[in-house]
């Protein structure tokens, strides 16, 4: 369970990171185009941290135990 | 009085939970096409020009959305080991910023200017509100599970309510990575 939540307190501060970055680099940054593309990526790579990490979308096609 | 065939009756349990799982997936697909649709009539309609919003109250509401999906995981994780002191715990605590978000939401509603009849006005409180009704939804399935989690309905080897309710709410988290800086952080 330890190495389950480090993982998740990992991402966590990962997603935190990015939330931060992606305010202040809208907030500073003038260049709308540069600025959606930069946001438009930094959303997507939350969106899949999100999926995979806290989703475990690959549980969809591994065969395991019960719940 | 139904007869449950003996094939069906000896289905291993992890067959019902893959087909579980897929049809959470399959949902959350469909979920996204309608979400989609709105991001894309957001960008349609008003390109990336927005109206004035609080980015301080934008800023919190989506921390506190992302901070309910780690306490959302950690439910999970516990009770994946049987922890369920740390799953009451980690639910209560998903519950409670799930409501601050939608008191959030809440409140840039009372104090939005611009009109609804505005485009942007439009769209605005057709994603908030669809995403927040989505947001509402979600603690009424949490509150649900975490009532049988007190009756020591799960076990590590059986969790799925729980399980399929914090997908659901990580679900909704997913949404508003998209949805925040279309509607706060362009232009």
């Amino acid at each position: 369970m330890q190495k389950a939540m480090q993982t998740g307190m990992v991402v966590a501060v990962i997603l935190a990171v990015l939330t931060i970055v992606e305010y202040v680099f809208a907030v500073n940054f003038d260049d709308d185009t540069i600025r959606f593309i930069g946001l438009s990526f930094a959303a997507v790579g939350k969106a899949a941290l999100i999926v995979y990490y806290f989703m475990h979308v690959y549980r969809l096609w591994r065969v395991e135990e019960a719940h | 009085m139904a007869v449950i065939a003996p094939a069906e009756a000896h289905r291993p349990v992890h067959d019902h939970l893959k087909l579980n799982r897929a049809g959470l997936w399959l949902f959350f697909f469909s979920e996204s096409v309608l979400f989609g649709l709105l991001l894309t009539a957001r960008f349609y309609l008003e390109g990336i020009q927005r109206e004035e919003l609080d980015q301080l109250l934008g800023l919190g509401i989506t921390i506190v959305l992302l901070l309910s999906s780690v306490t959302a995981f950690t439910a999970e994780t516990a009770i994946e080991h049987d922890n369920r002191k740390l799953a009451n715990w980690g639910l209560i605590a998903t519950i409670a910023l799930g409501v601050l978000f939608a008191a959030g939401v809440g409140y840039e509603w009372s104090i939005a200017h611009f009109h609804r009849d505005e485009a942007f006005g439009t769209l605005f409180f057709t994603m908030t509100g669809i995403h927040a009704s989505h947001v509402i939804s979600g603690i009424g399935i949490l509150v649900l599970v975490w009532v049988q989690l007190l009756r020591g309905r799960y076990t590590s080897r059986d969790h799925w309510p729980i399980a399929g309710a914090v997908m659901y709410w990580h679900f909704v988290d997913v949404v508003w990575v998209f949805f925040y800086p279309a509607l706060y952080l362009v232009n």
